[in-house]
């Protein structure tokens, strides 16, 4: 049973990801469509990142494209590599003994990058960039979470304890926004989905974000983790759109929440207890 | 368990986009029988728009004995529901619906939704509205 579930799961990624050049190729602009507009810039010159950004919809939402990646790309002959695909072999040993009942998310834990491999979005599938002069502030609906990032040219902070989302700092390479993560703990997983993906305290985590024009971000990623991995995972590009709201809500998750949500759909009917 | 669903609901659509495929994740399966598919008609009791899951009650009656039996179906994330188009109050206590969905692997009255239809047509889906999909 688990087993045919499995192949179920991954037989659905296969159909998602041979779907995603479809998807996009049908969402994007025909000939005569006016251009977007350039990208908006900050006080200081910089780009500026804020907004709403998803895939053009939400999950389950019309047009949702949870893929990302450039249109037109084809269709890949398999799928692309994921963290795993990198693992050490005594790595591979220990995620044998793991299984999605390990999840962390299964107990509200955020991942240390995200589901859909956008780290705005950990589980989710939505997520708000705040800009200040002095910080890119990353906000994800899925968990309530967020990230401070400064980008005054200061270090890593030593002083304070691992994190389930790193420790973050910026920097500007000319207008891509360069984001450099590490001090993770090593009790979270990469990804959700009861897809096994854990990683060591050496993760380390470089995103690069580009705001192509007032309505395209691009996001590049690359994960290393020289404890668990032969090398690191380069994480296909993706590419996300302004949404057309701007402000994200509040999808929280606790034990107790869902407890009590439990409690008020009862096992049994009481009439036949 | 129910914390376990929040994250499954959400990589299950995520991982398959919109497609009836999405119900064979294997973590889904460990809450619900997904070779156990049913379809209850019955009147809303409760709608329960609250994070991280939606819930709808529903209350059933057996035509053939009288006895009703309440229901609960589990529905997905109130954000993604109202941003695809679901509006709070729009199904409400007293509404006849027919809810197709997967049956509770411990409970013989709830369910996973996987359609919802209101008495004049509307469908609803696990994340809201699916009309002009």
């Amino acid at each position: 049973m688990k087993s045919l579930m499995m192949t179920a799961a991954i037989a659905g990624l296969l159909l998602w990801s041979a779907a995603v050049p479809l998807r996009l190729a049908a969402q994007a602009p025909s000939a005569g469509t006016a251009a977007p507009k350039p990208a908006p810039r900050m006080a200081d010159g910089h780009p500026d990142l804020s907004g709403v950004w998803w895939r053009g919809s939400d999950i389950g939402g019309r047009g949702f494209a949870p893929g990302g990646g450039a249109p037109g790309g084809g269709r890949p002959a398999q799928p692309p590599p994921f963290f795993s695909s990198f693992y050490q072999p005594s790595a591979i040993a220990h995620a044998k003994t793991l299984s999605d009942k390990d999840d962390p998310t299964v107990h509200c834990t955020p991942t240390a990058f995200g589901t859909l491999n956008v780290s705005l979005f950990d589980v989710g599938a939505v997520g708000q960039i705040v800009q200040t002069p002095k910080f890119v502030v990353m906000l994800t609906e899925t968990y309530h979470g967020f990230q401070i990032i400064p980008f005054d040219g200061r270090p890593h902070r030593d002083n304070v304890p691992p994190s389930n989302r790193g420790d973050a700092v910026g920097r500007w390479d000319g207008d891509t926004f360069v984001v450099d993560k590490n001090n993770f703990t090593d009790t979270t997983w990469i990804s959700a989905e009861g897809r096994v993906s854990y990683h060591s305290d050496a993760l380390h985590i470089v995103e690069r974000y580009r705001r192509l024009d007032a309505n395209t971000l691009e996001i590049e990623a690359t994960l290393e983790d020289p404890k668990v991995l032969t090398k690191p995972w380069v994480v296909p590009k993706q590419t996300l759109q302004l949404a057309p709201f701007d402000q994200i809500m509040e999808l929280s998750c606790s034990s107790s929440d869902t407890q009590s949500q439990k409690d008020a759909a009862p096992p049994q009917n009481s009439e036949k207890n | 368990m129910k914390a376990r669903l929040f994250a499954v609901f959400t990589s299950v659509l995520i991982a398959l986009g919109t497609g009836v495929q999405a119900w064979a994740h294997h973590s889904f399966a460990a809450e619900y029988d997904l070779k156990h598919p049913i379809t209850v008609h019955g009147v809303i009791a409760q709608v329960r728009l609250e994070n991280p899951h939606s819930w709808f009650v529903v209350d059933v009656k057996d035509p053939a004995t009288g006895k009703v039996d309440r229901w609960s179906f589990e529905a997905g994330t109130p954000s993604g529901m109202i941003r695809n188009g679901y509006r709070p109050g729009v199904i409400k206590a007293g509404d006849e619906v027919t809810i197709k969905g997967f049956q509770s692997k411990d409970s013989d009255v709830r369910g996973m939704l996987r359609e919802l239809v209101t008495a004049d047509g509307h469908v609803y889906g696990l994340f809201g509205p699916q009309e002009n999909r």
